[in-house]
């Protein structure tokens, strides 16, 4: 199953996903869908990024991708890229 | 590197593993389990004898022995294992120990201000602690809330005083 | 309330330079992740969902004025003002940011504030009674002695680093307000037959994935020793608790491996040898002083009969309703204690904004209120009300949605942040604790089912205490779709239980009806005016079973 890298910002926490063409991203929508052969060295790299202080923890979540458009599997990811969905005006969704 | 009390010092023991024979002479560092197995030997060399007490052990076991022993070094093995500041307390307290306590292992100069107030007076540095890191962790926070074996006095005492002084003076 | 003096100013500001110090290694490298993780965790300051989160202290739930001002400036200067009350009586920030940490420390210094150990494996805040001081069965103000265990558990130098966290909870009454039993470390205020105060401590308590009730390890505890009996429990914890998995770390798991009786014999054996030394003995100067922090405000000499109370029920439905429920008895004649809701039906329980939080300190100073308290459901509580401020103190409550008239009702829903915030969590609560407020938002029907509490947790670590709701709610996930489970029957007062998992859970479509089928369970049996948990304990689960799963 495709997956997509994403981890915190060390200083401002703020939730990030990788796009290797443009780093870091701060939206989902922009973040690079990983295939399963791809992921795991993308993981091992992001390994530098921990030691440059950029961000922490980075891991990878599994994505469907429909009619071009991914979505992560698990509930956890897509609040985790949204924001708290009883506060609407609040994280990323609220832009 | 080796501080002890304060001061940059060699380390005089060598460092033995378990089934290593012991040289003839001079001061030697062996693992508890050792020492319980070949105490009256490494005793009887008549050189300087520190023991070495590793995760998951307890130092009660010396018991009396410790009078005999030069150090006793705690091994930490990973910082989260808190163990190691009771087993520093409970040798200085209830053993009455009053030679060397060195802390060796993975531990944080965060930690050193504790250790050292729960009897610890040794600490082996790893590459990143240098002696100035030590000396500011002992410094960082004046004052503490609750006794322990540094007997320091505590806050509450401080208080004490302080409003004796006051109620004298006014 | 607790003043600090010089040496607690010192202290808190010293602390705060130091977390800037560490602050400074994580971002300049010299500290890794895992190294700097305990260290931002006895301050306070978590990784969660979506960014940091800092968990304020509030000691035993207490705060002034002044105080609840600089919580509002800080959750609008550092954060998206709004704070969240949490179940240990400390506030969540859900969105700092790491560099800003430091100063938000020193913001709180000015205040006697701190997040010291409020996270950590380490001893937390002592939690106590919201009611102290104010509370018919008192017994001792229990804030006394939880300031006295504060103090000796700040940076102790053998306990910083345990098994696992620690929670110490003191209730000054017989009656527990304080859910001492569900804690590591419970202390219950006694009087012996000599009508001395002494202290009866229990051990091994706590919730999570394997929850207890703990054990009675001192039956009576002498006031000069208390702190030896701590610390006696403490070291035998540190020595002995496990540390190879996380799971089975807490002192509960201790207590139930070896045993209660050996258990107090080791405390016993370990508080023989601390006591002899004498260094920890509490001197009487020490409780007195403390305790002179916690001498009650300076009541007028009041009736009870206030005809203007009566009158503004008589005139106010709204107010009515409200002093049915979130007014209590006071020992002084004319007083009240005043439970302020954050439950508004549909809002996120717990949590309050910095214009809240300012209006109330506005307020505390309009009807001279001393304190405000939090309690560990997530509500707020003035203390000493005189009765005849209460209808202008409720109208101005109900401006601030703060009136919610639902105090222990079953829209008064105790809900952890859940997945909607938290990295550790399963599954959402606070919209399910929503749900299950809009369903039963009439107030009538609140009523007629009484006192209900209802405890959900997003995961198995129970911030929500579902283990002791009388019905509990465990959020999990159950291939990949979130899934409820109920539990029946908890409660965390003196008459502690743990609630019995009722069967299969339900989805999110599905579990605001099984709530339902749960309570019209009760309304059919219920008999003489029973209060649901009293209907559970008397037929049993199998009832309640059958309702569920039959179809």
């Amino acid at each position: 199953m495709p997956q997509v890298l994403t981890a915190n910002r060390l200083q401002v926490g703020e939730v990030v996903y990788w796009n290797s063409a443009q780093g870091w991203v701060d939206s989902f929508a922009e973040a690079e869908v990983l295939p399963d052969d791809k992921a795991e060295d993308v993981l091992k790299d992001a390994a530098e990024w921990v030691t440059k202080r950029e961000v922490v923890a980075p891991y990878l979540f599994e994505v469907r991708v429909k009619d071009g458009v991914a979505v992560p599997v698990k509930i956890r990811e897509r609040i985790r890229a949204a924001g708290p969905t009883i506060r609407t005006d609040l994280g990323k969704q609220a832009g | 590197m080796l501080i002890k009390r304060g001061r940059i010092v060699d380390d005089p023991f060598l460092a033995l593993a378990d089934g290593e024979p012991a040289p003839q002479s001079g001061a030697i560092l062996v693992s508890l389990k050792r020492f319980g197995a070949e105490k009256d030997a490494l005793l009887a060399r008549g050189f300087p004898l520190a023991v070495r007490v590793a995760a998951g052990e307890s130092p009660q076991s010396l018991s009396d022995d410790v009078h005999k022993l030069a150090a006793v070094v705690l091994l930490v093995g990973y910082f989260k294992d808190g163990r190691a500041f009771s087993w520093a307390r409970l040798i200085r307290t209830r053993l009455g120990y009053k030679g060397e306590i060195r802390i060796s292992g993975h531990f944080l100069k965060d930690q050193i201000a504790f250790f050292s107030r729960v009897g610890a007076d040794a600490f082996d540095l790893s590459e990143n602690i240098s002696p100035e890191d030590v000396d500011l962790a002992l410094k960082e926070i004046s004052n503490v809330y609750q006794p322990s074996v540094d007997g320091r006095r505590t806050i509450p005492e401080l208080r004490g005083r302080m409003n004796e002084r006051r109620r004298l003076a006014s | 309330m607790y003043r600090y003096d010089e040496f607690d100013s010192r202290f808190v500001h010293e602390r705060a330079e130091q977390f800037r110090g560490q602050v400074a290694r994580r971002l300049s490298g010299e500290l890794s992740e895992d190294e700097f993780k305990p260290l931002r965790l006895m301050n306070g300051l978590y990784l969660q969902l979506h960014s940091y989160m800092l968990r304020i202290a509030i000691p035993y739930g207490t705060l002034s004025a002044r105080q609840l001002r600089k919580l509002a400036f800080i959750a609008r200067a550092y954060d998206r003002g709004y704070g969240h009350f949490t179940t240990r009586q400390n506030l969540q920030l859900h969105w700092v940011q790491l560099p800003k940490v430091a100063d938000v420390l020193v913001d709180l210094a000015e205040v006697e504030m701190h997040c010291m150990q409020t996270s950590g494996n380490c001893v937390r805040n002592v939690t106590a009674d919201h009611f102290a001081g104010a509370a018919k069965d008192e017994i001792e103000d229990p804030r006394i002695l939880s300031e006295v265990v504060r103090q000796w558990s700040t940076l102790h130098p053998e306990f910083s680093f345990l098994p696992r966290k620690f929670k110490i909870a003191v209730s000054g009454s017989d009656a527990d307000r304080a859910a001492i039993m569900i804690h590591d470390i419970g202390i219950q205020i006694v009087k012996n037959d000599e009508g001395e105060i002494g202290y009866r401590v229990f051990v091994g308590g706590g919730l999570g994935r394997t929850p207890f009730i703990g054990h009675e390890v001192g039956h009576f505890v002498g006031k000069c020793d208390i702190l030896a009996f701590l610390e006696a429990v403490m070291r035998v914890y540190n020595e002995s608790g496990r540390r190879d998995n996380i799971h089975k770390a807490r002192i509960k798991i201790l207590v139930h491996q070896i045993g209660p009786k050996e258990m107090r014999h080791r405390v016993e054996a370990e508080f023989a040898e601390i006591r002899q030394m004498g260094v920890l003995e509490l001197p009487e100067g020490e409780i007195a002083r403390i305790a002179a922090y916690f001498t009650p405000p300076d009541f007028e000499a009041l009736t009870d009969e206030c005809p203007e109370f009566e009158a503004a029920k008589r005139s106010s439905r709204g107010f009515a309703d409200w002093v049915k429920t979130n007014v209590h008895a006071h020992k002084m004649p004319g007083y009240a204690i005043a439970t302020v809701s954050l439950k508004p039906i549909g809002k996120t329980p717990g949590d309050c904004s910095s214009d809240q939080m300012d209006a109330l300190a506005d307020l505390m100073d309009e009807f001279t209120q001393p304190e405000i308290r939090v309690t560990h459901e997530q509500n707020l509580v003035l203390p000493h009300v005189r009765r005849k401020d209460l209808f202008a103190l409720w109208q101005s409550l109900d401006t601030l949605e703060l009136a919610t008239p639902n105090h222990g009702l079953v829209t008064d829903i105790i809900s952890c942040p859940g997945l909607d915030y938290c990295d550790l969590a399963n599954a959402r609560s606070i919209n399910i604790a929503q749900e299950i407020a809009k369903r039963f938002s009439d107030l009538e029907r609140q009523h007629d089912l009484g006192e209900l509490k209802i405890k959900i947790s997003g995961c198995i670590n129970a911030c929500g205490h579902h283990h002791v709701g009388h019905i509990g709610i465990l959020g999990v996930d159950k291939k990949g779709v979130e899934n409820y489970q109920i539990l029946l029957g908890g409660s965390g007062a003196e008459d502690a239980s743990l609630g019995e998992i009722l069967g299969p859970g339900f989805d999110k479509e599905g579990i605001v009806d099984a709530v339902e089928n749960v309570i019209a369970t009760y309304t059919d049996l219920r008999q003489d005016g029973e209060r649901f948990l009293d209907t559970v304990r008397r037929v049993g689960a199998i009832p309640f079973k059958e309702r569920l799963y039959a179809h």
